[in-house]
């Protein structure tokens, strides 16, 4: 296994996943991308407190899921203001063959932004992100037990949702 | 685990080998379960296919800066600090010393159950400190020990800052218990009156400023956190 050789290399192989984490968490694209930033450089800023040989996408996971949290406040009355556009999400050429795809694109994103935000974050880490139960609970700090029952509640919800159109 | 909670735990391959083939088999037998099943793996397919594309679209040029750009500055710093403060096990000897004499002591006459408990050479907050860590703020104080500031230190843990009638301390989260960072006494002779007139202990100030990442909570986030059982 090639190791990328410094912590900035390694920084910046997370940058995609990181980027899709911030979608998922904050629900609009260029919010999304302020918090991607601000987690690079709390990152940067507090590289001594990571441990190497610890996974350092999990520390920055887990970095940008407390920068989100924390500015809760200022979020939600920002949220309640207008329903997120895909249109600005910077997502790459879109094909013109297919509009299926994009319809139950939009559907399911649209429906991951009615989560509840512990839902939303946990359905995030293991559905999207590929995260183990036992990892996202040690990444939240929440036991294992409450990792699953809001993921059962959250895809619930979210089958519920995406199946009702 | 309720029922539910195994089955997805079993789509989602988290079970141990023996659970998950009862499982399997309980699927199996069950065409409304396998039914469920296959939507479920459905609609994980469906989420990975709208949020991998956001994954393989380029990175926009100024996040990519944003990594390389403040890194000489950073390492200049922590360097700095890294000369400049105490190594851990130092702190712990040195706050177990002043722990044990200001709030052990004799000068503080002790009732009820110590605020502290040592374990594996760390020093965590019990009894009183322990309460009022978890649930004063510090915009309605109510008890003996008063809150500071409560932020968040580099490795994302929650610390809050506090003042007692004997002395000022930092204690951080680790693990759901409050990790003393630092105790400093009040000086001989002089009581919570002074010591709040005078403002911080310059030596709480230095630990404060050199454990806070970003900026104090506000009121309305030291209450959220406190919802959040300080996560």
């Amino acid at each position: 296994m090639d190791q990328p050789s410094s912590f900035e290399d390694q920084l910046s192989a997370l940058l995609p996943r990181l980027r899709r984490f911030a979608c998922a968490l904050s629900r609009d694209p260029g919010d999304a991308d302020d918090l991607t930033q601000a987690t690079i450089e709390r990152a940067l800023k507090s590289r001594e407190q990571w441990q190497t040989g610890t996974r350092l996408d999990s520390w920055c996971y887990r970095i940008m899921r407390n920068l989100w949290i924390d500015t809760a406040r200022s979020r939600s009355r920002k949220d309640a203001r207008e329903v997120p556009e895909e249109e600005g999400l910077n997502v790459g050429e879109d094909p013109r063959d297919a509009m299926e795809a994009a319809v139950d694109l939009k559907r399911i994103m649209e429906a991951m932004t009615r989560l509840p935000d512990e839902q939303r974050e946990v359905v995030a880490l293991i559905l999207v992100e590929g995260f183990g139960y036992r990892e996202v609970s040690e990444m939240l700090g929440i036991p294992i037990g409450t990792v699953s029952s809001r993921l059962v509640r959250g895809r619930t919800a979210l089958l519920a949702m995406v199946g009702e159109q | 685990m309720t029922d539910d909670e195994k089955f997805f735990a079993w789509l989602d391959g988290e079970l141990e080998p023996k659970e998950a083939s009862e499982m399997e088999a309980r699927v199996a037998a069950n065409p409304q379960l396998q039914r469920l099943a296959e939507q479920h793996r459905a609609l994980g397919a469906q989420l990975r296919g709208a949020f991998d594309p956001i994954a393989a679209a380029p990175v926009p040029e100024r996040l990519r800066s944003a990594v390389r750009r403040p890194a000489n500055v950073v390492d200049f710093a922590a360097a700095k600090r890294a000369r400049s403060m105490p190594s851990l096990p130092q702190w712990a000897a040195m706050a177990a010393t002043l722990v044990l004499g200001v709030l052990l002591g004799t000068q503080v006459p002790q009732q009820g159950p110590a605020p502290v408990q040592i374990q594996g050479g760390k020093l965590y907050a019990a009894s009183a400190l322990n309460t009022a860590l978890n649930t004063e703020l510090a915009s309605a104080p109510t008890g003996d020990v008063r809150i500071g500031l409560t932020f968040r230190d580099q490795a994302g843990e929650i610390c809050r800052s506090f003042t007692g009638s004997a002395g000022s301390g930092l204690a951080c989260r680790e693990s759901s218990r409050w990790l003393l960072k630092g105790l400093f006494a009040a000086p001989e002779g002089e009581g919570s009156n002074y010591r709040m007139a005078a403002g911080m202990d310059p030596n709480l100030a230095a630990l404060v400023e050199s454990t806070m990442s970003g900026d104090p909570f506000d009121a309305a986030q030291e209450k959220a956190a406190r919802n959040r059982q300080w996560q």
